[in-house]
Order: C-alpha cells, then sequence, then structure tokens
C-alpha cells in the first residue's frame, strides 16, 4: 500500500496481530512479554508466504493468548454486564472476540515496515499492573506513542488495554458499546445484533 | 464497581443530526478535496504546507504556552518560530526538527486553569468539540496576531484561506485512520465522541501520564460476580 499506515490502526495491528505459541515468560517480565509479543507479530505481518487466511488464524491465536479477553469484554460492556443474563453474557463473549479478529483481519495485508522499541514500564497505581511502554516508528512518518496495560494474576501475564496516543482501546470500545445500548432503551441484545451484523459482514 | 461517566451529551439528537450533515459535507466535499491534494502533491509539499500553516499559529501557541505557566515550552516555540522563519523559508521548511512541533490553544488553557469540559457539542463542518473548546476556539481566533492583522487591513480572506487550508491538509494525512474507524465501528458516532475526549485530555496533558484521572478497573474478577450473584439471590430467596 502507497498511504501511511494510520497510527491507530497499525499500533492495533501490532497489538492484535497474532499467532502461535506465547513463548515461556519469567512471571513479571512485563516488558518481555509485550516485546515478544510485538516481534513475533512483526514477524507474521512481514512473511509473504502466509494467507490471508493463515494470517487471520495466526492473528487471532495471538490476540486470544495475549490479551485478557473476558475482561476485556467484559469491561467494555461497562455498567450492563449486570442487567445481562447467562446467555447474553456467552454469546456476547464469543460475538466480542470475532468482532475485534474481524475487525482487524481485513487490514493484515498492509504492513508497511513499522517497528517498535520497548521503552520502560510505569506504574498504573494498580496492583499487579503496569504500563510497559513502547514507541512505533513508520518509515517518513511520526512515532507513535503506545502503552500497553499489563496484568500480573497468579503468575500469568495478560494484556488488558492498549493506549495509543493517550486513546485506551477499552475505553473506547466501552463508551461506543454503552452508546448502543443506551440509545436502544437499555437492551443489551441490541448489542449483540450489532456486533453479529458486524462478524457476519465480514464473513 | 468504578462508577461510569455519563456521556455528558445532553443534546445527542441535535449533535447526531449535525454528525449526519458533517458526514454528508465531508463525503461529497471535504475528503474528496482531500484526495485530490494528496493525490497532486507529492509529499515533501504537503508537507511544507503543514510546516507553514503550524508556522503561522506558533505567536497563538507561545501566548497559550505561557498562559498555561509552561516557559520552557514557550521558548521551544519561540526558538522553532524563529529559527523555521528566518531560515525555513518563512515557515516552509522545518530548522529544529529534534524540537517537535507541539500544539496549544486556548481551550487547553481553560482546561489547565481548571474550567470544565462542558457538554459535548459537534459543529457544523469543524466538527467534535466542547463547550469549553468552543470558547476557546473563539478566543483564539481574537487573540491570534495574524488574523487581527488581516481583520484591520481588510484582508479578512486570510483567516478564512488558513482555516481551509489547514482543514484540507489534516484531512489528508487521516484518510484510511477515519475509514478504517468507520469500517470496524458499530456506532460511529460515540467512538469519534469518545476518541475526540481523550484524544483532547492527552493533548491538554501534553501527553503525560493521566494522574488525575484514576484508571478504570478493567480487570474485574469473575469470581466477585458470582459471589454477588448469590449473595442477592439469597437475599431474594
Amino acid at each position: 500500500m502507497t498511504h501511511r499506515f494510520s497510527p491507530l490502526f497499525a499500533a492495533l495491528l501490532l497489538t492484535v496481530v497474532a499467532f502461535t505459541p506465547a513463548p515461556s515468560h519469567a512471571a513479571g517480565d512485563a516488558k518481555g512479554f509485550v516485546k515478544s509479543l510485538a516481534d513475533q507479530a512483526l514477524s507474521v505481518l512481514a512473511d509473504n508466504s502466509l494467507s490471508n487466511g493463515d494470517r487471520e488464524k495466526a492473528f487471532r491465536s495471538l490476540f486470544v493468548g495475549h490479551f485478557d479477553v473476558r475482561a476485556l469484554s467484559r469491561f467494555a460492556l461497562g455498567r450492563y454486564w449486570r442487567r445481562a443474563n447467562k446467555n447474553q453474557r456467552s454469546e456476547y463473549q464469543r460475538l466480542f472476540a470475532d468482532f475485534i479478529v474481524a475487525s482487524y483481519a481485513a487490514r493484515l495485508n498492509e504492513y508497511s515496515g513499522e517497528t517498535i522499541t520497548i521503552k520502560s514500564t510505569r506504574e498504573t497505581g494498580r496492583k499487579g499492573e503496569v504500563f510497559v511502554q513502547s514507541m512505533i516508528d513508520r518509515p517518513g512518518g511520526q512515532s507513535i506513542r503506545v502503552d500497553w496495560r499489563v496484568r500480573d494474576k497468579n503468575d500469568k501475564l495478560a494484556i488488558i488495554d492498549v493506549v495509543v496516543e493517550g486513546v485506551s482501546m477499552a475505553i473506547t470500545q466501552r463508551d461506543e458499546f454503552s452508546s448502543v445500548i443506551a440509545n436502544a432503551g437499555g437492551q443489551v441484545d441490541s448489542l449483540i445484533d450489532r456486533l453479529r451484523e458486524k462478524v457476519d459482514a465480514s464473513q | 464497581m468504578a462508577a461510569f461517566e455519563e456521556a455528558n451529551d445532553p443534546i445527542e439528537p441535535v449533535n447526531r443530526a449535525i454528525f449526519a450533515f458533517n458526514q454528508g459535507v465531508d463525503k461529497a466535499v471535504i475528503k474528496p478535496v482531500a484526495q485530490v491534494y494528496r493525490g497532486i502533491l507529492p509529499e515533501a509539499v504537503r508537507d511544507s504546507v503543514r510546516n507553514f500553516m503550524r508556522n503561522l499559529r506558533a505567536p497563538l501557541i507561545f501566548a497559550n504556552d505561557l498562559l498555561q505557566g509552561e516557559p520552557d515550552r514557550a521558548m521551544e516555540t519561540f526558538g522553532r518560530f524563529a529559527a523555521n522563519t528566518l531560515w525555513g523559508l518563512g515557515g516552509l521548511f522545518e530548522i529544529v526538527p529534534d524540537k517537535p512541533h507541539h500544539e496549544e490553544d486556548l481551550g487547553q488553557t481553560l482546561a489547565v486553569w481548571g474550567a470544565g469540559e462542558g457538554p459535548y457539542l459537534v459543529l457544523p463542518i469543524i466538527g467534535p468539540s466542547s463547550v469549553r473548546h468552543t470558547f476557546g476556539r473563539v478566543g483564539d481566533y481574537f487573540m491570534d496576531p495574524i488574523n487581527y492583522w488581516a481583520n484591520h487591513q481588510g484582508e479578512d480572506w486570510i483567516p478564512i484561506t488558513r482555516t481551509v487550508v489547514t482543514g484540507i491538509d489534516s484531512r489528508s494525512r487521516v484518510i484510511e485512520t477515519l475509514d478504517e474507524i468507520e469500517r470496524t465501528s458499530i456506532d460511529f458516532y460515540a467512538a469519534i465522541r469518545s476518541l475526540y475526549r481523550q484524544q483532547r485530555a492527552d493533548l491538554i496533558r501534553n501527553g503525560a501520564p493521566g494522574e488525575d484521572s484514576p484508571l478504570p478497573d478493567i480487570s474485574i474478577d469473575f469470581e466477585d460476580d458470582e459471589n454477588q450473584e448469590k449473595t442477592s439471590a439469597l437475599k431474594e430467596g
């Protein structure tokens, strides 16, 4: 692609572009965790021998393997989580992962030489959580500031948010999802329907 | 559970109508013009357009740096303005690339002074804003020495041209980004509202971590949830 990658997309892509088995890492090594994720992501992106389907599969397994998808999906539903019944919750959580993968998979073939530099970590003010700060550099473009919010729970690391130039993926999703539900008179099913439409449309 | 911020969008139906209008204008005029602009001008020329427009804003940014009590950033702005104007052919070229451009405006200054954001507003053509940001825009217009000079000379076209050129250049730089957000969102209006607010907050903090706003509790444990349900079931039973 001749145009520059969009910063937001590039960052989300790097977070989400995925693959195969997560390498083992020492507990608490949040920097190493993000670094290995980024390296794997970049190698999948740059691997021209992969088909679109392979990339999407890799993308999904990377996302599911490195992100706390349950926590993310629950947070994105906001206060409506409590109103949702068991069936709605499980249907919503299934669609949530599909929605993320479907949203970004279409752009997996447009890698244009981005690189990532892991900087330092910063306290989040919450127990067991840190921000891993990084910069994504694009050839000929301005660098993008990306913070990865990593949680260490029972010695297992997982990403629970990605903050691109001060914009949190989790907050954006929650705001958007809440708006859909609020505008449908508080019906969680309205969100589930919209997510299903998006996922179906991408297949 | 954490309290959830309200959307703070009391005139949402009006805002949505203006948003739809803006989308129509964007599709019909602004985006095509931005595409042509990007298509016919080489990147170096477009960068010079942006540099020139930014350089014209430097006095205003300088004033807002000072108003926010940031003398170091003010000096940075002043140094860039002097170098880019004198040696960068009136601002067409970046002379001090190691000190990157930073934005400031009166809306940010008002925020630093403690003014609340006020409800969300969508302005015709201009797009996402807030009450505070809108006040700031009006103030910036009158504070800007170049606009002031132009209006006194009767050269009204200058402020208008600045706005239009800056707008087209900015739009041309986010064509794919906005397409992507629109394509992947399930409520484009709400997505833009959220992105606008977060970006604005980041600008106000000058990119520093948000210390005053507590992080949302993302890692809520499911066990808590199940326990609560059991408790409420017991109570109801």
